[in-house]
Formats: structure tokens, C-alpha cells, sequence
């Protein structure tokens, strides 16, 4: 997760991401749309690669990139069992607190 | 867990780089803000279901630490059965019984904290509401662009288009 999470903290990286939710694209169309020189891309497209945020389809000699769904999901399911752990840990409180209240009764 | 009702349920939105979890507690505001300022307290309730929590050390003070240990005691969570967690939460700010703001993460034995850890800087706010408690928590992550990045992306529902956008684009290539 600390992959991912810093694979898109960098600017550019998040807007190769946010280019590739329209369709695929290759290198030279990224560097094209986002006015960046090509090597800088693919150096930014490895980390994302590496991250599993993105993935590459050779076609005959082109290379077409694509949001990867392993990375997303990575990300979804992360920010879920965030959510679930404090659900769970606040159904806790919620009983000792009763239970609290109940002994402060009987007191 | 059988005397939920929709009211106290959890409610969680993101407002811009923040996580926010709000849910309602019939108990006094005082007595809510207690369960998180005493470290008995704490320890009873802090553990999600079925893990124990053993206070190691707590000073509920700015710049003061709470050092714990979670245990897994549930035989039904069958890989998690045994494991242990150490935990370490810093505080930042605290004003009793309205706010506190404190650094969560993971930690060893001793309280060491690994660099690469992840942290989350949470604000709680207690708000009374006619005798009863309304708990805000809010967490901060570390990358503002990674939180918006996920939600913009609207995940579920984006990803089979993206999909049928690939074939099509393969099959213009091959065209």
C-alpha cells in the first residue's frame, strides 16, 4: 500500500493516471498530452508499473499502457478495512459504554 | 451488537483529504472523552473484536505517547489467533472533553516506529447533542493527491468501461 500511495503523490504520475481512465495509450502519447519528454514518462510509467497501478500490452511494436485493476482495488479495499476497523472498534465502545452506564445504575 | 439501530450507526464521507467516520453515543460527553483519556478505559474497549489490549505505557498529554499491544484471542479468526500488534499513539493536541489529535501507527515491542510504517494523523471531536455524544473522527492521510486520486477515479464503476475501451483500442491497432 505505501507503494501505491507514493506511486501517486507525484503530480505527474497522477496525471498519467487520470489520462489513462480515458482509454490506453503509449508513451509517446502520454509525453504528447501531459508535455512531458518521453524517457521522463516511462521512468514515471515504471514506478506505476511496479506499483500495480498500471500495465503494459505489447502490440506488435508498440507498448500500450493501462490502469491496472490489482492496484485500484489495492487502494478500495485499503480505505474498506480502515473503515471496518474503526466500525468494529466503535460497536466496542458503544457496548462498554452501556455497560459503564448500566454499573454507574446499579452503584 | 443486537441493540443497534440506525441512529448510531457509522456514518463516513471524504471531505477533500480527510476521512471522516461520525457516529452517535447515548452517553454523556464527559464519560465518552473519559473512555479515551484513561488508559483502563482505553484497554477495554480499544481492541477490534476478539483482540485484547495491554497498555504498556500512557501519558494522555501533548507530546506524550500510549504504547499498546493488541492480542488475538478468537480461535475463529484462525490465522489472526495468537498474533500479536504493537501500536504506538502520539498526542498532539488535547482539550478535555471537546478534541484529540494524536498520530497513529505501528511500532515493535520497544516502540520503535519503522520509516516506511504507514501514519495517520486523526482528530477526534466530541460534540454533545441533548446528553447524548457525537464522535467525529477524521483522518488525515499522508498524501492528499493519493485520497483524491482514489475517489476521482470512482473505482468501482470506472473500471469496466476501461476495459471495453482496451478492446476497442486494440482493435482499431489492428486494423
Amino acid at each position: 500500500m505505501e507503494k501505491i500511495l507514493s506511486a501517486i503523490a507525484e503530480p505527474n504520475r497522477l496525471n498519467i493516471i487520470e489520462l489513462l481512465r480515458d482509454g490506453p495509450c503509449t508513451v509517446g502519447e502520454i509525453a504528447e498530452h501531459l508535455r512531458l519528454r518521453q524517457p521522463q514518462v516511462s521512468k514515471h510509467l515504471r514506478v506505476l508499473c511496479e506499483a500495480k497501478l498500471v500495465e503494459v500490452h505489447p502490440m506488435a511494436n508498440r507498448r500500450i499502457y493501462k490502469l491496472h485493476v490489482q492496484g485500484l482495488k489495492e487502494i478500495d479495499s485499503w480505505l474498506d478495512s480502515f473503515r471496518h476497523l474503526w466500525e468494529d472498534r466503535l460497536d466496542q465502545l458503544d457496548d462498554y459504554l452501556k455497560e459503564l452506564q448500566r454499573k454507574e445504575k446499579d452503584e | 451488537m443486537s441493540e443497534k439501530n440506525a441512529a448510531n450507526r457509522l456514518n463516513s464521507y471524504v471531505n477533500g483529504k480527510k476521512l471522516v467516520l461520525e457516529r452517535m453515543f447515548e452517553a454523556p460527553r464527559e464519560l465518552v472523552f473519559k473512555t479515551f483519556s484513561e488508559s483502563e478505559h482505553l484497554a477495554n474497549w480499544w481492541g477490534p473484536t476478539g483482540w485484547t489490549t495491554e497498555n504498556k505505557s500512557f501519558d494522555f498529554k501533548p507530546g506524550g505517547v500510549w504504547h499498546f499491544c493488541m492480542t488475538c484471542e478468537d480461535k475463529n479468526q484462525k490465522d489472526f489467533y495468537g498474533q500479536k500488534s504493537w501500536g504506538k499513539v502520539t498526542y498532539h493536541e488535547i482539550i478535555a472533553p471537546e478534541k484529540i489529535v494524536y498520530t497513529d501507527t505501528f511500532s515493535d515491542e520497544e516502540g520503535n516506529v519503522s520509516s516506511n510504517a504507514p501514519k495517520q494523523l486523526i482528530t477526534i471531536n466530541f460534540e454533545e447533542q441533548s446528553g447524548k455524544t457525537k464522535l467525529i473522527i477524521q483522518s488525515q492521510f499522508e498524501s492528499e493527491e493519493a485520497l483524491k486520486a482514489v475517489i476521482e477515479m470512482g473505482l468501482k464503476e470506472g473500471m469496466a468501461s476501461q476495459f471495453n475501451d482496451l478492446d476497442e483500442y486494440l482493435k482499431q491497432l489492428s486494423n
